[in-house]
């Protein structure tokens, strides 16, 4: 697989010149070694820094509902020009989620489409190949990875630093898309959830320690709240005071209703992009807790959430017929 | 509310009903030391008269503003002391009560577990009415008109009443005539009524009310707004013929292209029918219908030369060009009349229905044994060889009901008696015949039925306990495999003609009245009514009402007995002209609603929507309460994500200290 980054930069100017469009998000290259930064990109001339690589795990759906809205000055119209987004197959159904929410407005945005054929675990690479301060630069080839680095290449089997999301996905081509990059990567061979069969195979104490010995490193930054496409309620719950469902010290008790409110809010939401779990400073294995939960909703009701964008909420729909086995 | 909170609590003994298993003057006590507690008494009948001037007068001496009272579960007695504090001028929302009989002395045998427990639900009620809000009840018109859908017995019944006492009744009727099931009976258990006669004045009278508008071959499309309130929109199906031109003279059916080719509904597929049709002779409305399906003209685009009931109609009453309409009202109440469906005796294929024609249900066997059906009452079978007056008949009865194999648990409370009705008539018409029922258990509960249910048996019906597994074919005859249980000893009975008693079920398309008006199921899957016992005709939805079949099986006397009840409940809002509107109802905090819609999706009243608001300059959506139709249920407030949507009364901030002082939460 070739992405063709003159293609993706014309594309990219094409629509920021568009007068129906405010801006661009795409990803482009970070400051330093591995690193991908997001890259709002407001003309044309910017989108040349724009670039799609296996190092570009980050969703950025989430920017569509981070974009503060600031009060409109009297007098003045507020800007109501598109948001163009580039995604990934996961990062699209957070938009199609989003839409189900009516979070996003299907007008308010330009969806382009980036088919994926997987990206790396950053972890993973810096354990193997150490981070340094110059850029480096990666590509897919073939089935494998490139490593472009102080003008040497090297070639890295896809197994061995593809990311643990990426090796759950299903949905690699995005589900929706106003303009397609490339065409279609064809999908793999899931492996098995080990994350969630782990959790499975623990009896009830032992899945209450194993929790609580994760929570208990919570430092409370709030990072996976924040970086959650779907986390973006005007005034969340947890930073309430009155009445303060989450108390703000940093212990066990209060962690844990932290990350058990989160986890049951993103339950039938969360579209398993696994950028909470990346950004967790504490490593706790959010991902775990949130696979878990879709599995549920998906086993339970058949609902998979960010894949249908005429879909009722799933936590907000009721059906008479619902079959409740598991309730008494 | 700047006025500092002065909390009077009254402690129920309800006899010895509450004080035998809670220590009422200790818990007195326990109360008189909580914050803002003024005066703490008890009394042996809280809700009596006394009772009540005792609250009166503490308020207008102590200057009391909020009032616990500590008794029965408030679906008991809110109202009463909601009342009683307003007439001492306290705002009615400044009243909690505290269940301490229901969740407390009755469920408690040491005294001391319930004093201790009354104490903590005591605290939890005054640490929440401190914190309550001042109310006010609305009122708003009621149409004084009502919605009846469904004209059976059930709904031409309420219709009647409605309309005698003087309000205007629309009256919906999905079929092209009104009558309903009961209109397809031949004689009726236990007096042996002629179905038609008692039934088709009635209909009569439904169609010529002057305050009674038939909307027969029409289905309700559309319902909106809230008891008293009600617009309804009403899709009345084209006939292809002029109603006001029909005399129903019907020479059309006699000339048309494809004359009795098909299945008579009416007869339950025994007779056959035209194309155009009037659905049985006393139908009401007496007007002909196309059946778009099956007419040449509609369905191919051409019939002969011309239609021919077109050149033979003598009224010019054909109209081809004919479009569904559309009818719009206000009604301030409904009656759901829906009826129900017989059981579909394929899906016990054990029993053959489907294969033999001589297994009949009880449905066909009515129209079978009537002197109006398709053999003009002769019961004759086809054996294979020669048509034949049946010798040997068996009926089989709890076809389809009292059987979890196919999903109804439930007893169908009327085949017992048609059994043994159907019995009487074979006996009538056959008299040398064999005639056996298989049954379970009789049921012969009702008024006169264990009467005819003796005389039936001494009519030489022979009743066999026992539930035949099978009916398979050997020769000419059908043979009916059963263990007799009385005897243990298993049959293989050689018969004619087999009779299967089906139950009666909840409509297929009931679902379509379900959505329209958000109403449920019970587990029978029939309409569930609000409470078994004390509202057997409401529902949930305010304004709603249920009568007939639509609810359960039952019989005619039942039927027309609710459905009065039904019309008496409907006829309040309307004979009042007013509605009153909960006060509890929830609020949406706009501020931090991000529009989602979730509490839309989620509230079983259609109480909420999205409205677009100005935040700042940007146009957002955020939920919205119509408070007319919400209950106060609080499933939305749940619902939401952010918190941003509860009801008043009920807000996390009255309710937490609730909870807190119960002591299961910091
Ligand atoms: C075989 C058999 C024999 C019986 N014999 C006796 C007997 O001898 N004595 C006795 O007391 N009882 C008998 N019953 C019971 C009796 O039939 C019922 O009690 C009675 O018919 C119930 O009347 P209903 O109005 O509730 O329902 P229905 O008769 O079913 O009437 C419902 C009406 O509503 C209409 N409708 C349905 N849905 C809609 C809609 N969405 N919009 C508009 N209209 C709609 C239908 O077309 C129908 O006209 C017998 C029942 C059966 C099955
Ligand atoms: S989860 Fe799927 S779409 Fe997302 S980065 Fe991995 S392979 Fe690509
Ligand atoms: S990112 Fe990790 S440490 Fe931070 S709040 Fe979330 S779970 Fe806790
Ligand atoms: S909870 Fe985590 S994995 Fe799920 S959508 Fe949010 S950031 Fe992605
Ligand atoms: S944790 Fe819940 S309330 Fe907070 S932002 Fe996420 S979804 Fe909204
Ligand atoms: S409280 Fe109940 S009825 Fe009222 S708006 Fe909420 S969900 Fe609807
Ligand atoms: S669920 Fe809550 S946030 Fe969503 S629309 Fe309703 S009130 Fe607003």
């Amino acid at each position: 697989m070739k992405m063709d980054l003159e293609q993706l930069r014309k594309t990219a100017a094409e629509v920021v010149s568009r007068d129906d469009v405010r801006y661009l998000v795409g990803w482009k290259q970070g400051t330093y070694g591995y690193r991908v930064a997001p890259g709002f990109i407001e003309d044309a001339a910017g989108a040349a820094e724009l670039i799609f690589s296996p190092l570009c795990t980050a969703n950025l759906a989430t920017y569509l509902t981070l974009a503060e809205q600031l009060p409109v000055p009297r007098g003045e119209e507020p800007d109501d020009r598109k948001v163009a987004l580039m995604v990934k197959g996961c990062d699209s159904r957070a938009v199609v989620q989003l839409l189900v929410e009516k979070g996003i407005e299907r007008d308010d945005v330009v969806v382009i489409g980036c088919p994926c054929p997987g990206v790396i675990d950053a972890d993973l690479l810096a354990e193997k190949y150490p981070e340094t301060e110059d850029l480096a630069e990666m590509k897919w080839d073939g089935e494998d990875f490139l490593l472009i680095h102080g003008g040497e290449e090297t070639k890295i089997a896809r197994d061995e630093l593809l990311a643990e999301k990426c090796r759950l996905c299903r949905y690699p081509n995005p589900i929706i898309s106003d303009i397609m990059l490339d065409q279609e990567v064809e999908t793999w061979e899931l492996a098995e959830d080990e994350g969630v069969q782990e959790i499975e195979g623990k009896d009830v104490d032992e899945r209450a320690d194993y929790w609580a010995e994760q929570f208990e490193k919570c430092i409370r930054c709030y990072s996976c709240r924040n970086v959650c496409p779907l986390c973006y309620c005007q005034d969340c719950v947890l930073d309430r005071l009155n009445p303060t469902w989450v108390n703000r010290s940093v212990n066990f008790s209060e962690n844990t209703a932290f990350n058990i409110a989160r986890a049951f809010h993103l339950a039938g939401r969360c579209i398993e992009c696994g950028e909470c779990e990346r950004v967790c400073p504490a490593n706790i294995p959010l991902g775990k807790l949130n696979r878990k939960l879709a599995r549920e909703v998906r086993d339970k009701y058949g609902f998979e959430a960010g894949v249908d964008p005429e879909a009722e909420p799933f936590q907000a729909s009721f059906k008479p017929d619902d079959p409740e086995d598991f309730i008494l | 509310m700047t006025e500092k909170p002065k909390v009077g609590v009254y402690i129920c003994h309800c006899g010895i009903n509450i004080s035998s298993t809670v220590d009422v003057d200790a818990v007195a006590e326990f109360a008189k030391k909580l914050p803002n507690v003024e005066v703490a008494r008890t009394y042996s009948y809280m809700c009596s008269d006394p009772g009540q001037v005792l609250i009166k007068k503490d308020i207008e001496e102590q200057g009391l503003n909020r009032i616990v009272v500590a008794s029965c579960s408030p679906r008991m007695h809110e109202p009463t002391f909601r009342k009683a504090i307003s007439e001492a001028g306290v705002n009615p929302y400044f009243l909690e009560m505290a269940n301490i009989r229901e969740q407390c002395s009755w469920v408690h045998e040491e005294m001391e577990e319930g004093t201790a427990k009354a104490e903590k639900l005591v605290g939890a009620s005054v640490a929440k009415v401190r914190l309550l809000e001042a109310l006010e009840t609305k009122e708003v018109d009621a149409e004084p008109a009502a919605l009846v859908i469904g004209a059976g017995i059930a709904g031409i019944q309420s219709a009647l009443d409605i309309a005698d006492a003087g309000f205007k009744v629309y009256l919906v009727e999905k079929t092209p005539s009104v009558g309903g099931r009961m209109a397809q009976l031949d004689k009726t258990f236990p007096t042996l009524d002629c179905s038609a006669c008692i039934l088709t004045p009635k209909m009569v009278d439904a169609a010529s009310h002057p305050n009674i508008e038939l909307l027969s071959y029409s289905e309700v499309e559309e319902v909106t707004g809230f008891v008293g309130n009600f617009d309804v929109k009403v899709r009345k199906k084209a006939r292809y013929v002029d109603f006001n031109k029909c005399t129903g003279c019907g020479d059309c059916a006699k000339e048309c292209r494809v004359k009795d080719r098909f299945p008579n509904e009416f007869d339950q597929g025994l007779g056959k029918r035209s194309a155009i049709y009037l659905p049985f002779p006393q139908a009401v409305p007496a007007k002909y219908t196309i059946d778009a399906e099956n007419c040449l003209f509609l369905s191919k685009g051409k019939c002969g030369k011309n239609p021919k009931c077109q050149e033979v109609c003598g009224a010019e009453a054909i109209d081809f060009e004919q479009k569904d309409e559309f009818v719009e009202f206000k009604v301030g109440a409904i009656i759901v009349a829906t009826g129900f469906d017989p059981f579909d005796a394929s899906r016990k294929p054990e029993y053959g229905y489907d294969d033999y024609p001589n297994v009949i249900t009880g449905m066909e066997m009515e129209r079978l044994v009537s002197a109006s059906g398709p053999t003009e009452g002769k019961i004759k079978i086809f054996n294979g060889e020669e048509e034949i007056e049946p010798k040997e008949v068996a009926l089989i009865k709890c076809v389809g009901s009292r059987d979890e194999s196919v999903g109804n648990e439930y007893c169908s409370r009327v085949c017992c008696m048609y059994v043994a009705k159907q019995a009487h008539l074979i006996r009538d018409k056959l008299p040398d015949a064999n005639i056996r029922i298989y049954y379970m258990d009789v049921r012969a509960f009702g008024k006169g039925f264990e009467e005819f249910y003796d005389r039936v048996r001494r009519e030489n019906v022979r009743y066999i306990r026992g539930n035949p597994s099978e009916i398979f074919k050997r020769g000419n005859k059908l043979v009916v495999k059963v263990e007799d249980t009385l005897t243990s000893r298993p049959l293989e009975d050689e018969v004619d003609l087999v009779v299967l008693g089906v139950g009666l079920e909840p409509r297929a398309d009931m679902r379509e009245v379900m959505d329209l008006l958000r109403l449920s199921q019970s587990p029978d899957r029939f309409f569930l009514e609000a409470h078994p016992k004390l509202r057997p005709v409401d529902t949930a939805t305010d304004g709603v009402f249920l009568a007939g079949c639509a609810q359960g099986p039952k019989d005619i006397p039942d039927t027309v007995a609710q459905a009065k009840g039904a019309a008496a409940s409907a006829m309040i809002p309307l004979a009042r002209g007013k509605v009153t509107i909960n006060a509890q109802v929830a609020i949406v905090n706009e501020a931090t609603c991000r529009g989602c819609g979730f509490c839309v999706n989620i509230c079983p009243y259609t109480a909420i929507e999205l409205v677009t608001v100005n935040r700042f300059g940007n146009e957002v959506e955020v939920a919205r309460v119509n408070e007319a139709l919400c209950k106060g249920c609080g499933s939305c407030s749940a619902a939401c994500l952010s918190d941003s949507i509860q009801p008043k009364s009920f807000r996390d901030s009255q309710i937490l200290p609730q909870i807190a002082a119960l002591g299961v939460m910091k």
